[in-house]
């Protein structure tokens, strides 16, 4: 028999956290597919339960030392709908699941998933963002890129709570996000790509790459990025070949129900190619 | 279980119900309120949907739980009302209802859309039923009686 514990404040929640292994149900969208058995059946939870999702101390969305911080109750379609969020993750959002999914899911559940085909993820990778952890024992901050290091698997204790995600404001030239799945709405990527650039005085002084789907994590290579750094226009569009071949190397998708290897690897260097040629 | 409150067709209620159980499961199953249909049983395909605090929810994703306190309309509910009959009539008039299976979900979407924008687009009705699959009718159809809805509803000056 497993408990099933609904807190009524943060505070209690992490009292809870502190004395019980729980799975963490905010909007259900993730953790009440896995566990779900046939209609009629209770989802077959193998351990507690503590439901969140109606925190509202943890449903907001500010602005502070610029820096966007999201609570971790807060749905996709208030985050969507907000005007401080910057473009990138809007552009993510809409093509996420479906209008009711939107409504009932959030973004720090999409964290906590770890799905290596998380959209969300892409974005929050390219824009530097963090997690805020918070236990009984105090708070602490980790970048979203070292919080989650495998399939399903974070740098969570059990007795944290992921209560915000930091976003820093970035002031790119352009972004550009790109999903390749079967159908336009509800569907799971096969592959992801979001790109984001920063030209000062024809120099291209910030240049990043994040792919999603196509490894065990998102993709996203820091050396790379100071690599091709500092170049011009003209001398990025001469490095479009090495730059993609530099790349490729952490492109390595596997084949499952959804797509191919080889398909995701040609199409995701071919979106890197597409992206790297319109920077102008 | 747990006591959970919350208000479902305009009904208060108190509930002795598991916190897991699928706010879809406790209508049908329950409740015995069995407009609401389920299709995949995982979010994707819409028959399943309802409006909780007017806003359009996946009943088979979502733990009652996480409604309590909230208000949950079902078509059940739904259909007694001026608002459920302009979007009935048209749905009918254009044949956008064949089965019939997706409809209960198609309808308690439309009525979300219209709650929050009485004069959609095209490109907006096909963005808010996009998590509704039908199998039958090609979806023109549903678009079109949707649209058919909001203009008739205009014309009426009937309050979404």
């Amino acid at each position: 028999m497993v408990n099933k514990f609904i807190p009524q404040s943060l505070k209690e929640a992490l009292l809870i956290l502190s004395q019980h292994d729980c799975y963490i149900m905010a909007g259900g969208t993730d953790l009440m597919v896995m566990k779900h058995r046939s209609s009629g059946l209770l989802p077959n939870f193998d351990k507690d339960v503590i439901y969140i999702a109606n925190l509202e101390e943890l449903n907001y969305i500010k602005k502070e030392d610029n820096k966007i911080i999201i609570g971790a109750t807060t749905k996709y379609i208030d985050i969507m709908n907000c005007s401080l969020i910057p473009q990138i993750l809007k552009d993510i959002i809409i093509e996420i699941a479906s209008p009711s999914l939107r409504n009932m899911a959030t973004l720090v559940g999409n964290i906590g998933n770890a799905s290596p085909a998380g959209d969300s993820l892409v974005g929050l990778y390219l824009l530097d963002a963090e997690v805020e952890l918070t236990s009984m024992r105090g708070k602490r901050k980790m970048l979203v890129s070292e919080f989650i290091y495998g399939v399903r698997r974070i740098h969570r204790e059990p007795d944290e709570l992921i209560t915000a995600v930091i976003i820093p404001c970035h002031d790119f030239t352009l972004t550009k996000w790109k999903k390749v799945g079967s159908r336009k709405a509800e569907t799971i990527s096969k592959i992801t790509f979001a790109g984001a650039y920063t030209i000062k005085e024809g120099i291209i002084t910030d240049l990043r790459l994040v792919f999603g789907s196509v490894s065990i994590t998102v993709v996203r290579r820091l050396e790379l990025e100071i690599k091709y750094s500092g170049l011009s226009v003209t001398q990025l569009h001469d490095k479009i070949p090495e730059i993609l071949s530099d790349y490729g190397q952490f492109i390595t998708p596997i084949s499952d129900q959804r797509s191919t290897k080889d398909y995701r690897y040609k199409v995701a260097i071919n979106i890197a190619r597409d992206f790297l040629t319109h920077i102008e | 279980m747990e006591k959970i409150k919350l208000v479902i067709n305009h009904q208060p209620m108190e509930l002795e119900v598991d916190p897991s159980e699928r706010l879809l499961d406790v209508l049908r199953k329950e409740l015995l309120i069995t407009g609401t249909k389920e299709g995949c049983g995982e979010g994707s395909c819409g028959a399943c949907t309802v409006l909780v605090d007017g806003v359009s929810y996946a009943s088979c994703l979502t733990p009652i739980a996480n409604v309590i306190g909230k208000e949950v309309l079902t078509i059940d509910g739904f259909n007694q009302t001026e608002q459920y009959r302009l979007i009935a009539d048209a749905f009918s008039e254009l044949g956008a209802s064949q089965c019939g299976f997706c409809t209960p979900g198609m309808i308690m979407s439309t009525y979300a859309l219209l709650l929050k924008n009485p004069h959609p687009t095209e490109e907006e009705v096909r963005l808010a039923l996009s998590g509704n699959l039908c199998r039958c009718t090609g979806y023109n159809a549903i678009i079109k009686a949707v649209l058919l809805a909001a203009e008739e509803g205009k014309e009426r000056g009937i309050k979404w």
